[in-house]
C-alpha cells in the first residue's frame, strides 16, 4: 500500500517535471532562406546578439545569444545580402540585434508570441549609424503543430523570431549602403 | 503505525520538491545599443503600460528622481522614454515576478536600452526593489547580456 502511495507521487512528480521542461530555440529554425534580396551589398558585416538568455529545464522557452547571432550570420549569407561575414572589427558593418522583449503567455491551446528587437546597423569607417529599428513579430503555435504545450511554446518562439529575422534583413536590403 | 508516517514524510519532502524546484530563479540583464550614450539622457518620460493596475509606473518615476535625472509628465521635450512590462504571480501573496525596463528614443521609438529582472517565489523582491535592479542594470552597470543565476 505505502509502496504503491510512493510510487504514485514519483509518477506525479515526473509529470510535472516533464511538463514543465522547456526547450531552447534551436539557430536552425531561426534561419531565414527561403527569401533572396535583389540587394547584394559588396561589403563584409559583423554580427553580434545581446538580450537572449539560457533556458532552463523549468524555465520558459528562450534564445541563446549564440544561436540568435548564428542564426542572422546564416540568414545573411543564404541571401546573399552582405559578400561576407567576419568575426573582426575590421567588418565594414558592425550590425547588433538585441533582443528586447517577449511576451510568454502560460496557458492555452494557442501560443501566441509577441516579440521585439531592436536592429542597428553602423558603418564602422564613419561610425554613422545607418540603421537603427524597432522591429516587431508576432507567431501563434497551435495544437496542429505540436501537441506538447513546451514544444508548442518553442515553435512559437522561433517563428516569432524567424518574422524578426526576416523583417530585418528586409530593412537592411532596402538601405542605400556606401 | 511508524511506517505509515515514513511513507507520508516521503509523501511530503516529494510534494515539497516539486512544488519549490525552479522557484529560486534570479536573473538580470541588460542591453544597451552599441550606438546610445546614455550619459547624455537627463530628462525621461515613464509611458504608463494600460495593463498596469499596480502603480508601477509611479515607482519607475520615484526611482529615476532618486537618481537625479527628471522626470517629466509629457511626453514632448525629453531625452528618452520609459515603457516597461511588469508580470506579477500569486503564491501566498502576489509578487512581481519579472520586470522589463526599455528606454526609448521620443522620436522614433527605438530601443536604445533594455533591462529586465526575472525572480521567483523564493527570491521575490518587493517592486521598488524590482525597479531599483533594473534601472541599476540599465544606467549604472557595465552591460550584462544575457547574465543569470539561476538558482
Amino acid at each position: 500500500m505505502q509502496n504503491s502511495h510512493i510510487h504514485t507521487v514519483f509518477v506525479c512528480a515526473a509529470v510535472l517535471w516533464l511538463a514543465g521542461c522547456a526547450t531552447p530555440a534551436t539557430r536552425q529554425a531561426l534561419v531565414v532562406d527561403d527569401t533572396s534580396f535583389s540587394a547584394k551589398n559588396p561589403y563584409s558585416v559583423s554580427v553580434s546578439a545581446s538580450g537572449g538568455g539560457e533556458t532552463g529545464a523549468m524555465d520558459y522557452t528562450n534564445i541563446s545569444n549564440e544561436n540568435l547571432a548564428g542564426a542572422i550570420k546564416e540568414s545573411i549569407v543564404k541571401t546573399g545580402l552582405f559578400t561576407s561575414v567576419v568575426k573582426s572589427d575590421d567588418a565594414d558593418y558592425k550590425l547588433s540585434v538585441s533582443l528586447i522583449s517577449m511576451s510568454k503567455p502560460m496557458f492555452g491551446l494557442d501560443f501566441k508570441i509577441d516579440m521585439e528587437m531592436a536592429w542597428s546597423l553602423v558603418n564602422t569607417r564613419t561610425g554613422e549609424a545607418v540603421m537603427r529599428e524597432s522591429i516587431k513579430s508576432s507567431h501563434t503555435a497551435t495544437p496542429s503543430d505540436a501537441f506538447v504545450a513546451a514544444t508548442r511554446v518553442r515553435l512559437a518562439v522561433e517563428g516569432a523570431a524567424q518574422s524578426n529575422i526576416r523583417q530585418g534583413l528586409q530593412k537592411i536590403a532596402e538601405l542605400s549602403l556606401n | 503505525m511508524i511506517e505509515n508516517y515514513k511513507s507520508r514524510f516521503v509523501i511530503a519532502l516529494l510534494a515539497v520538491l516539486v512544488l519549490l524546484h525552479g522557484c529560486a530563479i534570479n536573473r538580470a540583464t541588460s542591453n544597451i545599443d552599441p550606438t546610445t550614450d546614455l550619459s547624455s539622457l537627463k530628462i525621461f518620460h515613464v509611458r504608463k503600460n494600460i495593463a498596469d493596475t499596480r502603480g508601477t509606473n509611479a515607482i519607475i518615476e520615484d526611482k529615476l528622481a532618486e537618481r537625479g535625472f527628471r522626470v517629466s509628465e509629457a511626453e514632448t521635450g525629453v531625452d528618452a522614454i520609459i515603457t516597461y512590462v511588469d508580470k506579477w504571480f500569486w503564491d501566498i501573496t502576489f509578487y512581481m515576478l519579472e520586470l522589463t525596463i526599455t528606454v526609448r528614443d521620443p522620436k522614433t521609438d527605438f530601443p536604445l536600452a533594455s533591462g529586465n529582472s526575472y525572480h521567483t517565489s523564493l527570491s521575490r523582491k518587493s517592486p521598488e526593489g524590482m525597479v531599483d535592479e533594473v534601472l541599476t542594470n540599465i544606467f549604472f552597470s557595465e552591460q550584462k547580456q544575457g547574465a543569470e543565476n539561476a538558482k
